[in-house]
């Protein structure tokens, strides 16, 4: 079975956990910088004054003045959830992240282990911890596991029975099903309401009403693939194991000079290039992070072009970044997010001539193809790549006749 | 996500009196190679009703752009 755990609101509560008081009272996660003045997730005191999520800014200060505005800490989300990640796996959970606050495994390794479904989700939403009123849920399929765990109450597990989870769907809210809100209104004022109501439609009316994410929606609604094209909705696929190769310092007083930071990152390098975990291996992406004078904190990541363990290209790569911190700095960390997976490089005895990647053949032609999928994957995230599926190609209309679909 | 390819992208076009595009991202046309229309989902909320042009700028470019004659504004596609 397909496992899935939700943790509501989850940057919000890791912003939260250094000022809890504010937990208490209406506060809501701040707008991100430079994007449009929406809200993020809040307090259960700011959903009783009719603040929701996604909200406007001046509309949620209209309905509660008193609202707090709770500042983004994305280095604080990513040291938290790696923290809740560690300790599933330390727990024996092959876990697949999908961002924080929602993560699936897959309940057959651990099933044997723990005693069962239901036991291994409560030893699952015990790693991750009381405080963060996660929720477990577990089903045949990604989709149906999400909405278990969506529906189930904080610290519950809620499992479907094999071949069940139709019947578990159909009377669930389309709010559960990843549908823009136009659409979800559309489909209300038709009379639509329910998950059921949808998967009883032809899909050929669905996908001519709503496009192809009306008709992925209803593939999900009828808990079947057979539209999904390119998703295993029943497969997880989990994350390669963590290097957990951090290093930080911390200033004696708040520092903005860049010749200091540039000194510092200069020190961190030479301290996590030092580190015996590293085994040699090169660095493929790094982050710098920075915890910001006055709260919040700042981070950046980093792609190499080639797999790097010299101080000068890692500098190189991240000095510019130092540019941008938007405030004084009390810390700065280093983490080093891939490595290549081996020690050396085989380099070529001769150099070829000419145009070298059209003499490449065979195996050699597909590693290096690997390779700079894996580039690519790691500089702009698991959906850069994608295959190109051809839907309607007679369509007179271009952008009808083929979707870009990500591929793992 | 599921993403489309060669979806729409807006453009900035000055038309002529007859409609036909002028200039097409502040480039001056230097030709219309093909001029056709597409007329589809008339029998939904949704229809379609575009004008393309094929034009060559003078920068030697070719391009194909239409107007969006439901919901106005000028668009570039690839594909079409």
């Amino acid at each position: 079975m397909i496992a899935c755990i939700l943790v509501p609101g989850f940057e919000l509560q890791a912003a939260l956990r250094s000022r809890p008081r504010l937990g208490l009272r209406p506060a809501a996660l701040a707008p991100e910088a430079g994007t449009e003045p929406l809200l993020g997730p809040v307090t259960a005191a700011a959903e009783a004054a009719g603040v929701r999520p996604g909200m406007r800014l001046g509309e949620a200060l209209a309905l509660c003045p008193s609202i707090a505005l709770v500042e983004r800490d994305p280095s604080g989300v990513e040291e938290e959830w790696e923290g809740i990640l560690g300790r599933l796996e330390d727990s024996g959970f092959a876990i697949e992240p999908v961002e924080p606050g929602c993560l699936y495994f897959d309940t057959r390794g651990v099933e044997r282990l723990y005693g069962g479904v239901k036991p291994a989700l409560t030893r699952a939403l015990a790693s991750v911890g009381v405080s963060w009123n996660a929720s477990a849920g577990a089903a045949d399929r990604r989709f149906a596991a999400l909405a278990a765990a969506a529906i189930a109450r904080p610290g519950q597990a809620v499992v479907v029975d094999d071949g069940r989870s139709k019947e578990f769907l159909a009377p669930l809210p389309l709010s559960l099903l990843p549908l823009e809100q136009p659409r979800r209104e559309e489909l209300g004022h038709l009379g639509v309401k329910k998950i059921g109501q949808l998967a009883g439609l032809p899909g050929s009316a669905v996908a001519e009403r709503l496009g192809p994410d009306g008709r992925r929606a209803w593939s999900l609604a009828r808990n079947d693939d057979t539209a999904n094209a390119g998703f295993n909705d029943t497969q997880v696929t989990p994350r390669p194991p963590a290097t957990d190769l951090a290093e930080r310092l911390e200033f004696p007083e708040a520092v903005a000079n860049e010749l200091t930071l540039r000194r510092a990152l200069t020190a961190l390098l030479d301290r996590i290039l030092a580190r015996p975990e590293r085994g040699g291996r090169e660095i493929r992406k790094v982050a710098l992070s920075a915890r910001l004078v006055g709260g919040g904190s700042w981070r950046r990541t980093a792609t190499l072009r080639e797999p790097s363990a010299e101080r000068g290209v890692l500098r190189a790569a991240l000095g510019p970044k130092l540019a941008e911190l938007p405030a004084p700095v009390l810390s700065l960390g280093v983490e080093l997010l891939t490595l290549s997976e081996s020690e050396g490089r085989q380099l070529a005895l001769v150099r070829p001539g000419g145009n070298a990647i059209c003499r490449l053949e065979g195996d050699e032609l597909e590693s290096r193809l690997r390779d700079g999928l894996r580039q690519v994957r790691a500089r702009a995230g698991a959906g850069a790549v994608a295959t190109v599926v051809e839907v309607a190609p007679w369509s007179r209309i271009p952008e009808q006749r083929a979707l870009l679909v990500p591929r793992d | 996500m599921l993403a489309r390819l060669n979806e729409p992208q807006p453009a900035l076009v000055e038309e002529r009196f007859d409609g036909s595009p002028d200039r097409v991202n502040r480039q001056p046309v230097a030709a219309i190679r093909e001029e056709w229309r597409v007329l589809d989902r008339w029998w939904t909320e949704e229809p379609i009703s575009r004008r393309y042009f094929e034009v060559v700028l003078e920068s030697g470019q070719n391009v194909v752009v239409f107007r969006d004659q439901e919901q106005g504004g000028w668009f570039s596609q690839r594909g079409a």
